[in-house]
């Protein structure tokens, strides 16, 4: 291989059924070009087939493969060793599972439970604006389309609301808030008061200290903090 | 002998849906827009229906508005017929094509994120086989969202999902499907995080568990693309259809095969070879880097062999260029955003600045479960199942024969979706209750179950799961010989005896990630070995399946593979006709609904 590293990794574990939690430590020799994903895989291949994480597509499309990296949250599948090495500056790595939901086994956690905060966002049009008369498409210039685009990029993976700084308790988080904003910028949609509500409500924008971790740690590099921006100053 | 698996509670409902994709999702909404008060369940085996892997999609979505005044629906039907090598259904062809631009409509009217046109419209690209007056020139056809087309599509159906009120069970698979009497009352299920059984009973199911090309090496599907779907139809009895038909993507980034959408050559990229020469004149003199896959994957592999590939050092692979420096900096920064940054975190490669290295990935399963054009699911070529329905990759109407052109995968789901949901409310009318489950039914995952749980074996999960994907790789690929498949299917016997040897790693139920791929490893064995003998019976050339002994298309084979395997490695065949009735209407340019020559 031609350039090899040896890391360290210092992984939290969890037994569901002894409800026991422990740090494990695995040394594995690797190529710099392996994403963490396949570590984690080499790990369950060679040493213990029992640790638990979650990925699917894994190339940073669909979100399920969030943990935290030396208390960075971030996606496992985009994180290639080589890069990992350079951007903490060390061979050892301490890995924890998502603080967002409750742990289901060492690095996974029960996203469906976070999801259920998405669904309050109401992410589909509440009310759409009448169709065309022709049948046709709605007309939405392309610089329309592109003061919000890149908020609809967001996959979901919760690294930002991991890294917010406001409760989960309280707050609704930076990736649902921004879903609503997105809305709230889609012409199409006419529910407009109702996702104002939506907004401001208890746990709603204002929650939200504008101290910008989410955009910092955003695997997609959307600027999360700028929407809610938005949204504090009513600008859709 | 260990635990007793038992089905921890049943539930009830109106339509289960075993796989909350696109295609599932949007049969799950067309029957809420007719009858909004029923119960429907959509299972997934990951946290939410959003992660499905339509979301992953990249490229676009096929469709013809009627009023295009260059572009007419009647061409798209014969690049779908001529790309499919003379291999797919004209009657779903033409229902297809004819309602690609209805469902644009819906979907950009439920809130998808379309990219636009200076004059607010949705903008449309050009991609791989599609063509204008009968593959003259290439056609401006595939309506995106940016390069996250899919994405946009599995949000807008998620998402009306939500708001029907449709149910969703994530982080669980559908382990055995119920029938009763012949017919199908619905499928027993199983939870990852408490580790339970339940029983679904449902009046209508509907199959859309989506691809299964995990089984190769080199592969742009995720993890869970492991053939489940397909493996619970056979071991309930029902046929598949032509599951020999694999297609491979040219253009997959080298290491994991993470792909390369085809609207990169869309928008201009070029392949070429280690002489920076763009080799697809060669091969395609008209069609050039925008081919159909099968022609481009197999040209790529040619020039390998010929000496003419490069070779990745990080990833230890081989590959060839693929070219996009000479792209302007906008398609680079807002066409194509999502794929070029991929390039830059996987490959470390800059495509403003550098070549890219890529190779052929197994992309897409063109074969699946056979259903009508109604998506009803067929037991034979007389008869159908009552109370199943499938559609999307799993199913197999047939729009895309043997090869698929790109962008007809995410139009067949959003159209046959559809359908699918549409026969269901029909189903709906005259459906009844299913009776409860006798207490002490025997259930096939208890069996599956137990033989993993039990199993006290030397065998390493994951070493025979690097054989298999190398074993298909290199001997049920691009290129198959009468030898390769002979020694593949003997191999494959020996993977199965082995898997049924591998200690699991605990033998807790609850978020047990190890049994739950030793399933998954077990089903792709299984769909494995009915590729590999639907190659090896098909001894001819056409589309995605080629065959080096017989290099030809033959009309000896004019016919769909249906394919049962009553016992592992014991596969029987019948045929499906293929239906022709565009030609046989003897409308327009009829002859050329034939079996005609393919060339690009
Ligand atoms: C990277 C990539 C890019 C692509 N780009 C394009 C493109 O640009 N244009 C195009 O037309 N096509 C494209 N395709 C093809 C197209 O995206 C797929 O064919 C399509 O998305 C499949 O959709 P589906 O609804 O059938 O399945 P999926 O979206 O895969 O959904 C399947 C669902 O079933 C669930 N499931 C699976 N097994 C089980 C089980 N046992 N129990 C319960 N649930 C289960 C899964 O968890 C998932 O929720 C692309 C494919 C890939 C991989
Ligand atoms: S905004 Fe970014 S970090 Fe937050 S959920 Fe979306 S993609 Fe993840
Ligand atoms: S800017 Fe707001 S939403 Fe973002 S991390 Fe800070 S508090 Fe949370
Ligand atoms: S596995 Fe899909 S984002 Fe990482």
């Amino acid at each position: 291989m031609s350039n090899s590293y040896t890391i360290t990794l210092e992984i939290n574990r969890y037994d569901p059924d002894t409800a026991l939690s422990w740090i494990q430590t695995y040394k594995v020799t690797v190529g710099g070009m392996l994403r963490f994903v396949d570590v984690l895989r080499k790990i369950n291949d060679e040493q213990d087939p029992t640790l638990a994480w979650a990925s699917s597509c894994e190339h940073a499309q669909c979100g399920s493969c969030g943990i935290s990296v030396n208390g960075k949250p971030l996606l496992a599948c985009e994180l290639l060793v080589k890069d990992a090495v350079e951007q903490f500056n060390t061979h050892t790595f301490r890995l924890r599972p998502l603080t967002i939901a409750p742990v289901l086994r060492d690095l996974v956690v029960d996203l469906e439970k976070a999801y259920d905060r998405v669904h309050k966002a109401k992410p589909y049009l509440i009310k759409p604006a009448p169709p065309q008369p022709d049948g046709d498409e709605y007309r939405i210039s392309p610089e329309t389309l592109e003061t919000y685009s890149e908020a609809t990029r967001c996959i979901n993976c919760f690294c930002c609301a991991t890294a917010c700084i406001s409760s989960h308790d309280h707050f609704l988080g930076p990736n649902v808030t921004m879903a609503n904003i997105v809305r709230l910028m889609d012409q199409r949609e006419m529910a407009k008061e109702e996702r104002m509500d939506i907004l401001y409500r208890e746990d709603g924008v204002y929650r939200c200290h504008t101290a910008r971790a989410c955009s910092f740690v955003c695997p997609k590099d959307i600027d999360v903090s700028h929407f809610l921006a938005l949204g504090k100053e009513g600008k859709f | 002998m260990g635990k007793t698996l038992t089905i921890d509670s049943t539930l009830r409902c109106d339509v289960l849906v075993i796989g909350a994709g696109g295609a599932g999702l949007r049969a799950a909404t067309a029957i809420c827009e007719q009858i909004p008060a029923k119960k429907i369940i959509a299972l997934t085996k990951l946290t939410s229906p959003q992660k499905s892997h339509t979301t992953t999609a990249q490229g676009g979505m096929a469709a013809v508005d009627p009023k295009d005044p260059i572009d007419r629906p009647i061409f798209h039907m014969f690049d779908t017929w001529k790309g499919s090598d003379c291999s797919a259904d004209q009657n779903v062809i033409k229902k297809v094509c004819e309602m690609g631009w209805e469902e644009v409509v819906w979907l950009e009217k439920h809130g998808m994120h379309f990219s636009r046109t200076e004059e607010g419209r949705i903008a449309k690209r050009p991609f791989g086989g599609h063509m204008l007056n009968f593959g003259d020139t290439k056609a401006f056809r595939a309506c995106y969202e940016a390069d996250r087309t899919g994405k946009g599509i599995m949000d807008t159906v998620w998402s009306e999902s939500l708001r029907y009120g449709v149910s969703f069970f994530g982080q669980c698979v559908a382990t055995e499907l119920l029938l009763k009497d012949g017919t199908c009352i619905g499928a027993v299920i199983f939870r990852y995080p408490e580790g339970k059984f339940l029983a679904i009973l449902a009046k209508a199911t509907i199959m859309a568990t989506g691809g299964n090309t995990r089984m190769y090496q080199v592969s742009s599907n995720c993890r869970g693309n492991t053939g489940d779907g397909l493996a619970l139809a056979l071991n309930a009895g029902l046929p598949v259809m032509a599951l020999e038909a694999v297609q491979f993507h040219p253009t997959g980034m080298v290491g994991p095969g993470i792909l390369a959408s085809e609207a990169l050559r869309g928008e201009g990229a070029i392949l070429r070879n280690k002489d920076e020469e763009p080799f697809m004149e060669r091969y395609a003199p008209t069609a050039k880097d925008l081919a159909p896959r099968d022609l481009i994957s197999r040209a790529v592999v040619q020039e390998m062999r010929e000496g003419r590939g490069l070779f990745h050092e990080g990833h230890n692979a081989p590959h060839v260029w693929l070219d996009l420096r000479h792209l302007p900096k906008e398609v680079h920064e807002k066409k194509i955003q999502e794929v070029c940054s991929f390039f830059k975190r996987f490959v470390g490669v800059d495509p403003e600045k550098d070549l890219c290295p890529v190779t052929p990935t197994a992309h897409y399963q063109m074969g699946g479960i056979p259903t009508n054009e109604f998506g009803e699911v067929q037991s034979d070529t007389q008869s159908i199942v009552p109370g199943l329905f499938a559609c999307g990759e799993v199913a197999a109407a047939s729009l895309h024969g043997l090869n698929r052109l790109g962008t007809n995968s995410l139009l067949e789901l959003i159209t046959m979706g559809r359908v699918t949901g549409e026969r269901v409310v029909e189903y709906l009318k005259d459906a009844k209750k299913p009776e409860d489950l006798p207490p002490d039914a025997e259930h096939i995952a208890f069996n599956q179950f137990s033989t993993y749980l039990n199993a006290r074996g030397k065998e390493k999960y994951g070493q025979i799961r690097d054989t298999l994907r190398n074993l298909m790789m290199e001997k049920v690929g691009i290129f198959r010989t009468e030898e390769s498949l002979v020694e593949a299917i003997e191999s494959l016997r020996e993977l199965k005896e082995r898997a049924m040897h591998v200690a699991v790693g605990t033998t807790s139920l609850k978020a047990n990630q190890d049994l739950w791929q030793i399933w998954e490893l077990n089903n792709l064995i299984t769909v494995s070995m009915v590729i590999a003998q639907g190659a090896l019976m098909r001894q001819e050339s056409r589309g995605g399946h080629f065959r080096e002994d017989y290099p030809e298309r033959s009309n000896e084979f004019n016919y769909h593979t249906l394919a049962s395997m009553p016992e592992f490695d014991t596969v029987t065949f019948g045929k499906r006709p293929i239906d022709m009735s565009i030609f046989e209407a003897k409308g327009e340019r009829f002859e050329l609904f034939d079996y005609i020559k393919r060339e690009y």
